[in-house]
């Protein structure tokens, strides 16, 4: 297995910061694997446990692989008011999983997320950097038919 | 400055922490997440104090002059005792250990808890098995003693994972503690105050071999004679032996025996095999091999300077070589039917005896905790036994041999050795002061011939990354070097009684110094039980026969 | 609105020939305060940096996370260059020459625009004599990443695990180093302040959501009314009560100034202006198990009060949803936040609570009305 990859990543980063590296490292493969995070630490000298510690405090990064899109719906109080819940039954039905989840052809993560800043167009979601507001249940099915 | 705590002023030096003065005061605050001798983290609230109608952590919070503070407020008492309820109801209740051990429940008990008002833990997690060390998640209150503990040792097997609630303790990606960096070392077990990591039980194992028919003969540790009276409520410190030895007898070992007799025989091979590196000034500095954790550390980290390490099992393998060997054959015992099993302060080491280099030569490893526990189920009135004596066979030893449960005591008794041997003189004085004691690295020089060999002793497993870089580096100007893994030595190891705190080791390293004073013999050469040995059986130091069965090889292990 | 004015680095040429303690001085003198939702004057918290010993840092908190807050985000999209302008100068007062965008994951869409507005900074302040490099960081999602400390966690490599005051980030910070931190909005006001001697300090951004039907930042004084801001949200249905974000409580909707004792005395907080409005056609419990669960998600589980009683919290309010609560339960909730507010380790631990004292406050009907 060639972590040439890997090897480029951390010659741009003098400073070791982890964080910037393992975003690049999901940015090329899509998520994190052990293998990867082991190489990581074994050329930083970062601690693996520190590196997976890292990795799975925060929301965005991954230790496995997941859809070709993620799609991060809002449930926090001004998505939540203007009725998020009822939207976000109704993708989960829509593409048939769960919160958490990832359609079995590999092309849909579904995450329920915090307050992603779109308060001003609730109920709102972002699709990998896409921000997509004043959702409705017509509006939703349109976008991930565009996506399919 | 003066500081004011419950309405009692207070003289204090600025530059500490509430926690330490109150210490100082005995004035008593429950801590959990707090550990001597490192960071304060402050994370377990449950050293709240009051000052100026805020609570803030004593562990943590330095005092300022004039500062009144109130330990036992309405508003501490209602913090601690619901801080404490959380973390009960985080807790799996049925618990594997004496209740002196656990410092949650003693808390919850001071603090007045009779019942948790939250649902027991919700989460249920898989026990984790390992070789030598359990870790169950399930009692696990977060409070990080033990990813504090294995930083401190440069290994960092384990660390916190992902968020909230659902915050865990596990080496990476969930790997086994195993199938990780871990060198079984139990300092993590050591400090861990609720009992979620606890040694792998082999005492139902051992009792049903001794009721077996099987020929069951035990080697006990230099460190658990300086120990086991804890576990009996004997002041730490108190040499044990005899008693010891008669508890044995009573548990139905057919033989007693010493591993401070292993202790001597290493020393005799490590001693000559020092000499020939000298010698052959090749593979220098040549570092000391008798503790386990140790060893997988180098494995892992730096398998690249395995060729240092001395090729010398640790003085119970030796033994046990010795016993499936010499004395199978001398007192005509069956191979079957031998069972070796050792009494020791480690956890590594029952990891150690797995290993395929070993060849079974010891069966099992007994902690000190567990010879504790079995001694109990069996209702021996410890306390009450009249002392024993070893069987001499394998039961005879040095002084040198009991100083190896001791930082620093491995190195001092292969001196007294190499130096003697090497220029037919006695040395003035057998104790080498320098390299006593619990500071973290500690190094000495002594003139052999006219050639001046430096030593060093370090003194747990996070204080040898220096050295092992200079020697990467090939700058290092020691010939000789002792590692142990556990701060103090073996007598702080993973398998001891809990707790282990400096104070308590250092009792328990002037037992076995003492020991060693107090012994006629005090060299691991003048040892007659050794001299036979040689003569009787394996010739002499590094002949044919003892590379065969007491000496070892390593394996690259990687990270 | 004056907060998106482009300065256009004009500023950073005028404060380029001041030396360090006048531009400080400017900034003591304006007034001006962290708009992250603190309120620290900002020109103390620069003079403290720039007295300690050490290699400095600056770093702009762009992780807006706080529910209902959006105005961070307005300015990065519509004003960016002042933000990085007032990054270099506050580095530049400090004597600093590296500072970190900490940009927060959700809003990495904005990455390269921002990039580009910092290479052409570059250019401008090397010109000028002033060297000061700017990376950006990205968040990857966590909101307690918004606390001062837990952001120079973030930046070090660890998990965004907030860290013990004292010591202050101004002390020892990034890299244990003396760190300015402030947030974007903060930032976007130095070089106004610089250029414009009649500089309003009491102009504020107001983000507005949840039940109205023109939600949005809204540029107002402090003091104007509550009921102002709200008309101008022209709300479908009457409104029942606000809350400032999810950290600092809720009110019931009334005529009430916006300024911060007047909110204060309500027992709730300004903090950083986000308003969000809840109609009568909401079930109070139902909004505060919603905030619950955003505590209960979002705590960093470092410490024993935040990270076990906002899940207790959750589930207490969950089982008075489900009816299956009696009023012990409610004493419990109390006294689950009085403990949790006052030993929590962080701001985000200390504050989880206030939205449920709160409700608790002026909508226990509606808490009671779901006991067994």
């Amino acid at each position: 297995m060639s972590f040439k990859d890997i090897d480029e990543i951390i010659k741009e980063r003098k400073d070791n910061l982890l964080l910037p590296m393992l975003q690049a490292v999901q940015a090329r493969f899509g998520y994190i694997s052990e293998a990867n995070a082991h190489y990581l630490s074994k050329k930083t000298g970062i601690p693996f446990s520190q590196i997976y510690g890292v990795i799975t405090f925060y929301e965005m990064l991954y230790t496995e692989p997941k859809g070709k899109y993620i799609i991060r719906i809002c449930n926090s109080p001004s998505c939540y008011l203007n009725g998020s819940l009822n939207l976000i039954r109704f993708l989960a039905l829509l593409l048939k999983i769960k919160s958490g989840e990832t359609t079995k052809d590999k092309k849909f993560s579904l995450e329920v997320v915090s307050c992603i800043g779109c308060c001003d167009k609730a109920p709102a979601m972002i699709i990998n950097n896409k921000i997509h507001g004043n959702l409705d249940e017509k509006k939703i099915k349109k976008i991930i038919s565009g996506l399919k | 400055m003066k500081i004011t705590i419950n309405s009692k002023e207070i003289e204090c030096q600025s530059d500490k922490t509430i926690l330490e003065v109150a210490k100082e005061n005995n004035i008593e605050i429950p801590t959990l997440c707090y550990q001597e001798g490192f960071e304060a983290r402050a994370v377990c609230r449950i050293c709240m104090v009051e000052i100026d109608n805020k609570l803030l952590p004593s562990c943590s919070t330095k005092v300022k002059d004039g500062m009144i503070i109130n330990t036992e407020s309405k508003k501490v008492l209602e913090a601690r005792k619901i801080n404490t309820e959380l973390l009960m109801s985080k807790h799996k209740k049925a618990y594997f250990g004496e209740s002196k051990e656990h410092e949650l429940f003693k808390i919850a008990k001071d603090v007045g808890i009779r019942q948790v008002r939250f649902n027991n833990n919700k989460k249920v997690y898989i026990v984790d098995k390992g070789i030598a060390i359990i870790t169950d998640n399930n009692k696990c209150i977060l409070c990080g003693r033990c990813v504090q503990a294995c930083q401190m040792q440069n290994v960092s097997a384990i660390d916190f994972a992902y968020r909230s609630y659902h915050t865990k303790v596990t080496p990476a990606y969930e790997n086994k503690l195993d199938d990780s960096v871990c060198v079984n070392c139990g300092q993590c077990l050591l400090a861990c105050p609720v009992n979620a990591i606890y040694e792998k039980d082999d005492t139902k194992d051992v009792l049903k071999v001794l009721k077996s028919k099987k020929h069951v003969i035990v080697q006990t540790a230099p460190s658990v004679r300086a120990s086991l009276g804890e576990e009996f409520d004997l002041p730490a410190g108190t040499l044990v032996t005899g008693k010891m030895v008669s508890s044995l007898r009573k548990l139905g070992f057919k033989k007693v025996f010493d591993t401070q007799f292993g202790a001597d025989l290493t020393i005799m091979e490590e001693a000559a095999e020092l000499i020939e590196r000298l010698k052959e000034n090749k593979n220098l500095p040549m570092i000391t091999s008798c503790c386990p954790g140790w060893i997988k550390y180098i494995e892992h980290f730096y398998p690249e300077l395995l060729n240092h390490v001395s090729t010398c099992k640790s003085p119970h393998d030796m033994f046990g070589a010795i016993a499936k060997s010499y004395y199978k054959d001398k007192y005509k015992i069956n191979k079957k039917d031998l069972v070796v099993v050792s009494i020791m302060p480690c956890t590594a080491k029952k990891f150690e005896i797995q290993r395929k280099e070993m060849k079974k030569e010891v069966d099992y490893v007994l902690t000190t905790r567990e010879l504790a526990r079995l001694i109990k189920i069996k209702k021996i009135k410890f306390n009450n036994l009249a002392d024993g004596d070893f069987d001499s066979a394998l039961g005879l030893s040095s002084g040198a041999g009991t100083i190896f449960g001791a930082s620093g005591g491995v190195m001092e008794a292969a001196l007294r050795t190499a130096y003697e041997t090497v220029t037919g003189k006695k040395l003035e004085m057998l104790e080498f002061n320098q390299i006593r004691g619990m500071s973290d690295f500690k190094e000495g020089s002594i003139v052999i011939n006219g050639k001046t060999i430096n030593f060093a002793v370090v003194n747990g497993l996070g204080n040898a990354r220096e050295v092992l870089e200079q020697i990467k580096n090939k700058k290092c100007k020691y010939d000789f070097i002792e590692v142990m893994a556990c701060p103090g030595g073996c007598i702080a190891g993973g398998g001891q009684p809990i707790p282990t705190n400096k104070e308590i080791v250092q009792k328990r390293m002037q037992a076995l110094y003492l020991n060693d004073k107090n012994n006629t013999i005090r060299r691991s050469h003048e040892n007659p039980a050794i001299i036979n040995l040689y003569k009787e059986f394996l010739g002499r130091p590094l002949s044919k026969k003892s590379h065969k069965l007491l000496h070892t090889s390593y394996i690259k292990r990687g990270t | 609105m004056k907060i998106l004015q482009n300065s256009n680095f004009r500023a950073l040429s005028k404060i380029a020939e001041m030396k360090p303690e006048e531009i400080i001085e400017i900034i003591k003198k304006s007034g001006l305060s962290g708009r992250g939702g603190a309120n620290f004057p900002t020109g103390l918290k620069l003079e403290f940096t720039r007295n300690s010993q050490g290699e400095k840092y600056v770093i702009a908190n762009a992780d807006e996370g706080e529910p209902g807050t959006f105005k961070d985000k307005l300015i990065l999209e519509k004003n960016p260059n002042n933000i990085i302008e007032g990054m270099i100068i506050a580095g530049h007062a400090i004597g600093s020459n590296k500072g970190y965008l900490y940009l927060r994951g959700e809003y990495s869409y904005l990455k390269n625009k921002l990039q580009q507005v910092i290479n052409n900074a570059k250019k401008i302040s090397d010109k000028l004599k002033i060297y000061f490099d700017i990376e950006i960081i990205s968040g990857a999602g966590a909101y307690v990443c918004g606390d001062e400390t837990a952001i120079i966690e973030s930046i070090e490599g660890k998990r965004g695990n907030p860290r013990i005051k004292p010591p202050f980030p101004a002390n020892k910070g990034l890299f244990n180093n003396p760190t300015l931190i402030n947030n974007v909005e903060t930032l976007a006001n130095i070089p106004l302040i610089i250029l414009d001697k009649n500089w309003n300090n009491n102009l504020r951004l107001f983000s507005l959501s949840g039940n109205v039907t023109k939600p949005g930042v809204y540029e107002l004084e402090l003091g104007t009314s509550l009921k102002e801001l709200i008309e101008l949200g022209k709300p479908e249905n009457k409104i029942k009560a606000v809350y400032f974000g999810c950290a600092d409580g809720c009110i019931p909707y009334e005529d009430i100034k916006l300024d911060y004792e007047a909110i204060k005395e309500k027992g709730a907080m300004l903090g950083s202006c986000a308003i969000i409005a809840v109609d009568e056609k909401q079930d109070i419990v139902d909004v505060t198990t919603n905030i619950a669960k955003f505590f209960e998600y979002e705590s960093c589980g470092k410490c024993t009060p935040c990270r076990e009683g906002t899940m207790r919290i959750l589930e207490l309010l969950e089982k008075i949803s489900l009816k299956k609560a009696a009023k012990k339960d409610l004493e419990l909730l109390e006294e689950l936040c009085r403990v949790i507010s006052a030993t929590s380790l962080c701001g985000l631990g200390q504050s989880s609570t206030v939205h449920l004292t709160t409700a608790l406050r002026y909508f226990k009907k509606e808490f009671r009305d779901k006991l067994k």
